[in-house]
């Protein structure tokens, strides 16, 4: 419940709802784990066994494991076949996309104070350290790495970044209003200039670049009204010379980067989940929209789409991505593996995240759409400003529940030939020191790494929730 | 309602207008390419030079077209500037990666002995990690240029799966190692005992055959990869775990050096597992290039020339001669007339790549099958003329 705008007035914050009914501790552990005693039985028990398994779990962790398989092949589980010339990309990456996400972060939370301030309500600024307790699986997985380093500079490497992200916050929340725009605009440059600093600018690298300068021209322009009747086509050509200027500058530049067949290890399985969880939303949300639309050839065409897609196995999927395209394109030039899986990821994502949206469309009430008719919106507002922000608020669970699947499905790209962790991890086992060393610690690595992401992304998910009202309005 | 819809459906047509007018340049810009050259075309301005050699380097792109059509793999090699090579991570001494991500081992190492006779340089290598059910997948589909990946030379492999194996790098043999406690000494023994054995593979097909043809009964314990039976057997899953020996010897080594219980490998030998690459069938030119490349390294061991020495290496005898490529002698393999100096300074003869990679295993060269003919072992290689 930080950096936001707290809750309107006549709600309660957390601290004041939960302060006057907290009891002590030792009246809690009477009044519900002693009451009775067949409770006081089965608490003894089920304690007891608890404190077993974490005594053996300690032990595991600490003392009988052999994490030397792990602790040697930190950078191979990481970044697997990853070309290590080239790993200062990764390194230029991370400082780039940690600038940006402070960035974000900072200007959240200067917009929640202003609002806080215009709406004269008191507002507690997020610290580091709310973010180390939000985030806190994450930390863990970044002390067991650094733990595991037994050198200083992977150490300075996370803390420099961390430190990039915190100045880069301080300074969006220095800034004035005025400035906050540009400074937006930059966190995207940011966050561009180190997906382009790995990939490279060449291809359709300057789609991204061209979307960027596109959304923020729309930004800048969207107060200018006039009743001219030239002005869409203005700003059209605005953008389109926005864009031109764009595909001119990425002419100049011959960036080369590593193609997406030499990412590997963790990376890949990051990396593909990121872009398909990117990629599928807008399909979901068009295939959930067209299925309901009046249109019947777009109504049929997201049918199609939906169940096809959701009566085949992701498995089968992703075979017939790599395998069957391998037999109709030309093998010169084919496209890369990875960008295969992601479409399909995408494509199977999108078919589910589909359904669940039309879920939420479903629940907003009748008389909502109606009534966003009756003061005369047109029908694209009616969708993106009544239905949508209700009917997705009411499915975050299940949307982000489908994100987290996505995320571990993304080991299902081993079977088609990807080194992700999880195949790296089998590599691991083919070097002779480890033939049958630590097989159960490599595995048990790899659980905590999916898990430390996916069980923040659900916390995340439910403070998103929270913050939303979902349940409680 | 009726003025919004006909606006829909015409910007919808206007749309599936635009959609057609783009197929159709697609398909004018794709259409005049398949034709080759040779056929004379009526009116498209390619002045395609007449091809003189098969293996030419394509000077043009409609050329690269033509020959790659023409199933012109090496063209496509040369043009690509990579091998890709289909190989498994996880194989001990054959390929793993290193956890500088690098890969290592008797199988990568070959790869880059093509890599380096047909591109002159061992670096210039795409590994594409397959598993044991779609390693021939990926061969049919034209992913990977060559397959070096531990796989027996079978008939049913050379047939139906359409692989053309152009040399045995390794004779390997199946056998079954239990735990020496158990004090079994010979298949017999094994009666009604669990064996851990990789599914799918000649492994889990011999087994059966030689069990069923001696009339001993026994329950297999299949798993999906061979690394994993391993780790099945090692758990305990079973009393006996069979794969091929060069594996078992391996495994043996590992166990008793990491303090495990004393391992016996059964003195028979249960197949025959010619081990060695291989390529797609129906490009011969392709497949000579491999097999000519692959045998360099063993011809090189042969001349006794090695890593250290081929470069200060001269012919002082006319064949050793041709083989460093002196003089221009080119026998029209469509392979760089010094690729064998490439192979060997870049990678090593075939006793360098045995020794680094398998001998630390615990599988001996010297007196094994896999010797040179001259020293009573099984590899002998045209001569180079």
């Amino acid at each position: 419940m930080t950096a936001t705008v707290p809750p309107p007035e006549n709600h309660p914050t957390g601290a004041e709802r939960g302060a006057p009914a907290r009891p002590t501790a030792r009246a809690w552990a009477r009044e519900n784990l002693f009451n009775n005693r067949h409770n006081s039985v089965l608490t003894v028990l089920i304690g007891a066994g608890l404190v077993a398994l974490t005594i053996y779990g300690a032990r595991f962790l600490f003392v009988t494991g052999q994490w030397e398989p792990v602790r040697t092949n930190l950078t191979l589980l990481m970044m697997g076949t990853f070309p290590r010339a080239e790993q200062w990309r990764v390194v230029v990456q991370v400082y780039l996309l940690c600038a940006a996400v402070g960035l974000v972060w900072g200007g959240l939370t200067a917009s929640s104070r202003d609002r806080a301030r215009d709406a004269g309500v008191p507002f507690s600024r997020a610290r580091l350290r709310d973010g180390i307790r939000r985030w806190w699986p994450v930390f863990v997985l970044l002390v067991a790495l650094l733990g595991m380093t037994r050198t200083w500079l992977p150490l300075a490497f996370v803390a420099s970044a961390l430190a990039v992200g915190v100045v880069a916050r301080r300074v969006m929340e220095a800034l004035g209003a005025a400035w906050r725009g540009p400074a937006w605009f930059f966190a995207g440059i940011c966050a561009l200039a180190g997906w382009q600093v790995v990939s490279g600018t060449g291809g359709i690298a300057w789609w991204w670049g061209s979307a960027l300068v596109a959304a923020a021209v729309l930004r800048t322009t969207r107060n200018v009204r006039t009743d001219a009747r030239w002005q869409p086509l203005a700003r059209f050509a605005l953008i389109a010379g926005a864009i031109a200027v764009v595909r001119a500058v990425y002419a100049q530049f011959d960036f080369s980067g590593v193609g997406w067949d030499d990412w590997s290890g963790f990376q890949l399985n990051l990396v593909a989940a990121a872009a398909s969880i990117v990629l599928a939303f807008p399909v979901g949300l068009a295939a959930a929209v067209g299925r309901r639309s009046t249109l019947p050839a777009v109504r049929w065409l997201s049918v199609g789409y939906i169940e096809l897609i959701r009566g085949v196995p992701l498995i089968t999927l992703l075979f017939m991505g790599d395998l069957f395209l391998g037999f109709f394109l030309p093998t010169e030039d084919p496209l890369s593996k990875v960008t295969r899986a992601i479409a399909v990821m995408t494509l199977f994502t999108g078919a589910y995240l589909a359904e669940i949206v039309r879920g939420g469309l479903q629940a907003v009430p009748r008389g909502q759409v109606e009534a966003a008719q009756a003061i005369g919106l047109s029908a694209p507002r009616v969708l993106g400003m009544i239905v949508l922000p209700q009917a997705l608020r009411a499915v975050i669970p299940a949307l982000v529940g489908q994100f987290i699947n996505l995320f571990k499905d993304s080991t299902l790209l081993s079977i088609i030939a990807l080194t992700e962790i999880l195949r790296i991890r089998e590599s691991i086992h083919g070097q002779r020191e480890f033939l049958i060393v630590g097989i159960a610690e490599t595995l048990v690595f790899v659980a905590f790494a999916f898990w430390a992401l996916a069980f923040t992304m659900s916390r995340e998910s439910q403070r998103l929730e929270r913050r939303l009202g979902v349940g409680e309005r | 309602m009726t003025i919004r819809r006909t606006v829909l459906l015409s910007a919808a047509v206007v749309v599936a207008l635009v959609a057609a007018a783009c197929g159709g340049d697609d398909d004018a810009t794709t259409t005049p390419a398949p034709p080759p050259a040779t056929d004379a075309p009526a009116d498209t301005a390619a002045p395609a030079p007449p091809p003189a050699t098969e293996a030419e380097p394509p000077p043009t792109t409609e050329d690269t077209v033509a020959l790659s059509q023409a199933g012109g793999r090496l063209a496509e090699v040369l043009d690509r500037g990579s091998v890709r090579c289909g190989v498994r991570d996880a194989l001990p001494g054959f390929n793993f990666l290193t956890p500088d991500g690098e890969h290592e081992g008797f199988d990568s190492d070959f790869c880059r002995v093509i890599a380096a006779a047909v591109l002159g340089d061992a670096g210039a290598v795409d590994f594409v990690d397959l598993a044991t059910s779609d390693r021939f997948t990926a061969l049919q589909s034209g992913e990977i240029d060559v397959l070096v990946r531990n796989t027996t030379f079978t008939a049913s492999r050379d047939g139906k799966e359409a692989a053309n194996f152009v040399y045995t790098t390794l004779y390997d043999g199946q056998g079954v190692v239990v735990p020496a406690s158990t004090g079994i000494t010979d298949l017999e023994g094994l009666e009604d005992a669990n064996i851990c054995v990789a599914q799918g593979t000649t492994t889990e097909l011999n087994l059966t055959d030689v069990m069923r043809s001696r009339g001993i009964s026994f329950n297999p314990v299949t798993f999906g990869e061979s690394s994993e039976a391993r780790v099945g057997y090692t758990a305990g899953q079973c009393e006996a775990f069979t794969s091929d020996k060069s594996s078992l010897a391996v495994f043996k080594f590992e166990i008793e050096a990491g303090g495990g219980d004393e391992q016996f490998i059964l003195p028979e030998t249960i197949s025959k597992e010619p081990l060695g690459p291989a390529v797609l069938d129906g490009d011969t030119e392709w497949a000579q290039v491999v097999q000519w490349a692959v045998m360099a390294t063993i011809q090189a061991w042969e001349f006794g020339l090695d890593s250290g020495n081929i470069a200060s290496a001269t012919g002082d005898n006319p064949a050793l001669g041709r083989f460093l490529g002196e003089e221009g002698f080119d026998p029209g393999l469509g392979l760089p007339s010094d690729f064998a100096v490439q192979v060997v300074s870049q990678v090593g003869n075939y006793e360098e790549i045995y020794r680094q990679h398998l001998e630390p295993l615990g599988l001996p060269l010297d007196g094994s099958v896999n010797d040179l003919w001259t020293n009573g072992g099984l590899l002998y290689v045209p001569p180079y003329r």
